[in-house]
């Protein structure tokens, strides 16, 4: 199968007065046309920053340094907005982390889901158009959409408006749709019926997803493969049952220990000790050296290339390197070792 | 129901309307015959310095003016409220005839001051948020932080020194030609104050548009918008200009006293026929009925354009609407 989207060694960073902040260093990765692919990691690692910086949607103070973004082979990291503006909605678009601010607060539901429609058809009748509208709310579970079309965001609870959110990202039948957290702002109850309806919807017009999320137990629902990202690059990719089943990543066995599930039993949840580093300076060697209980000394020198454990998954560790010793991960760090 | 609720809000508005009016009218009679000054000058001229003691309190009985002041007020009020606002003493007619004969001037430059201000200033802030923070943002910026400054009376005398009297293209002052009159006769008058009611209120609304309008583009759901593949100047036109516009319609309609006030100053130097140099003449020769028709006027249009300003706002804004915040909506 084709690659419909390949990022090439992106690095995007910000430069503001505090300096340069690297908020994504040197990442690659593909994705495969109707594939789920969960971005996971902490908050500030870039997650977001990555998705929009291939959308083109970060502030005029993000550059991307260096790397390619390439979608069917064709190379667009140097597409500018008026090239960018005919690729947005129709081959990738997002679902934002808040609902409660990503809807236009003055515009009813209807017309920011029509004007989403209409801007790649627009030729399209006013009959065929509300046709359309009506049946992208019925497919996001809004009901009733004949009379909740004309009502604006402020009458829409948080779930109902991410459906809008989700009928506006699939108005132009996107072959790629970037979640980026879309439960995070939710209550935990509307989180799993928006959970649901995003796999739902996913299956039945296979959109290649790319989902951000702090949460493993999201991504377990969800996800074909799972890439862990760690301080603007990511340390791991591989399966869902690779990243659940075979951790390789001693980061990535602190954020399954870390599961609420995997604590059972004992008085207090895990937590990986430490912060995040700034991602002004990050430090030499690998930026989760200072976290990481199974740190070698070389950690601290050089960075780790990523490694490949099978055809699928990959990680950027010198745990994997033939002359590193033996470790065995620690309990919980592999689903079934727990 | 909802009808009733909204004309019982608008009821209680027009009450505070008058309510303030009416404290405003009473204060500037008080504060104005509290002034210095000698209203006779005003109804006999020069004839005022010849008078006798026993003459001049005649004069001033005939005009009422003996009395004390509160009950000179009652007396004036109660005429006001039959629509009798008394005799202007300088110009001997009804204060209302002297005010009819110069409203249309200023009506004249107060509303195109105003029109080309409003849209000069929308173009001007559009155009700066468009580049934000290119050389053209900057330039215009810096300018119209530095054109702000200059005052109108002093911006008035420099043109009318540069336009006027060095190159002679423009006149200097009036509303028009004696003997002339025609179309553009008056343009030319207009031409100079004009340009200074507009050069001095512009800057500050190209600020607030270009601010507001920035405001809208860093909100989150222009990233929606974007996302969409909207271009940019549909993301600016139809999503942040229109989320804007109520609250920059709502400012224009406040700045309609500002402006007012600026032709009120700009008039007096140009010696313009309207009613600026009017309220400043009525001002100086104690012409206490004038004065007090054109306060009653100047304070009703200040309290009208803001409650025009609110009821644009609430029009305008579908979150503001008590109608739709109880979620029904015409079909």
């Amino acid at each position: 199968m084709p690659e419909l989207l390949e990022v090439k060694h992106l690095s995007v960073s910000f430069f503001t007065h505090t300096g340069e902040v690297q908020a994504v260093r040197d990442v690659s990765f593909s994705l495969k046309a109707g594939e789920v692919l969960a971005l996971v990691g902490e908050s500030g690692c870039g997650k977001s920053v990555l998705c929009k910086s291939i959308m083109k949607l970060l502030p005029q103070t993000a550059k991307i340094k260096s790397g390619s973004i390439l979608v069917n082979g064709a190379d667009i990291t140097h597409y500018r907005e008026r090239d960018m503006h005919k690729l947005r909605g129709r081959l990738f678009s997002m679902v934002f982390q808040d609902p409660m601010t990503s809807l236009n607060p003055a515009m009813s539901i209807g017309e920011q889901i029509g004007e989403a429609v209409r801007v790649h058809r627009p030729r399209l009748s006013r009959e065929a158009l509300r046709a359309r509208v009506l049946e992208l709310m019925a497919l996001v579970g809004i009901d009733r959409p004949e009379e909740r079309m004309g009502l604006y965001p402020h009458h829409f609870s948080g779930g109902m408006r991410q459906r809008a959110v989700l009928a506006i990202a699939l108005a132009g039948d996107p072959a790629i749709l970037f979640a980026d957290e879309p439960t995070t702002a939710l209550d935990v109850t509307i989180q799993a019926q928006i959970l649901d309806l995003l796999r739902d919807v996913q299956h039945k017009l296979g959109t290649a997803t790319v989902f951000v999320t702090h949460d493993l137990g999201v991504v377990a629902r969800v996800a074909d493969r799972v890439a862990v990202m760690y301080a603007g690059k990511i340390v791991e990719i591989g399966t869902a049952e690779e990243i659940f089943y075979d951790p390789r990543h001693p980061y990535t066995w602190g954020l399954l220990r870390a599961l609420p599930a995997l604590s059972k039993g004992r008085d207090t949840l895990y937590a990986i000790p430490g912060m995040p580093p700034t991602l002004v300076n990050p430090p030499r060697g690998d930026a989760f050296a200072c976290r990481n209980e199974y740190a070698l000394a070389i950690d601290y020198q050089e960075e780790p290339p990523m490694f490949q454990v099978t055809d699928t998954h990959y990680a950027a560790t010198w745990l994997l390197d033939p002359r590193a010793p033996e470790v065995t991960p620690p309990s919980g760090g592999g689903i079934h070792a727990g | 129901m909802s009808i009733w609720n909204m004309a019982l809000g608008w009821g209680k508005r027009l009450l505070t309307l008058l309510l303030s009016v009416f404290l405003l009218v009473t204060a500037v009679f008080y504060v104005s015959r509290l002034a210095p000054g000698d209203p006779l000058v005003a109804y006999y001229g020069d004839r005022v310095e010849r008078m006798t003691p026993d003459e001049r309190a005649w004069a001033k009985d005939r005009l009422g003016l003996n009395d004390p002041i509160t009950v000179q007020y009652v007396r004036w009020l109660g005429r006001a409220l039959h629509g009798d606002f008394g005799i202007s003493y300088q110009y001997k007619m009804d204060a209302a005839e002297v005010i009819a004969s110069r409203a249309g001037n200023t009506l004249i430059l107060g509303g195109a001051g105003f029109v080309l201000t409003f849209s000069l200033s929308l173009l001007l802030g559009v155009l700066c948020a468009w580049h934000e923070d290119g050389p053209l943002d900057r330039v215009l910026c810096k300018l119209g932080t530095a054109a702000s400054c200059v005052p109108e009376f002093w911006l008035s005398l420099v043109f009318i020194l540069v336009f006027s009297i060095t190159l002679r293209w423009l006149p200097s002052s009036g509303a028009y030609s004696i003997g002339g009159g025609g179309l553009g006769d008056r343009l030319a008058h207009l031409a100079l104050p004009v340009s200074v009611v507009v050069a001095g209120h512009l800057w500050y609304y190209a600020y607030m548009v270009r601010n507001r309008l920035l405001e809208e583009v860093r909100a989150d759901y222009v990233l929606l918008a974007k996302s969409k593949g909207l271009t940019k100047g549909r993301v600016m036109f139809r999503h942040c200009l229109r989320n804007a516009l109520p609250s920059y319609l709502s400012l224009m309609a406040i700045s309609v006293p500002h402006i007012l006030g600026g032709t009120y100053i700009v008039e007096t130097v140009f010696s313009y026929p309207g009613l600026g140099t009017l309220s400043y003449e009525s001002t100086r020769y104690q012409d206490y009925n004038l004065l007090m028709l054109l306060c009653l006027l100047s304070g009703t249009v200040v309290m009208v354009s803001g409650m025009a300003a609110q009821f644009i706002n609430q029009r305008l804004d579908p979150r503001l609407s008590a109608r739709d915040a109880a979620g029904v909506r015409e079909p």
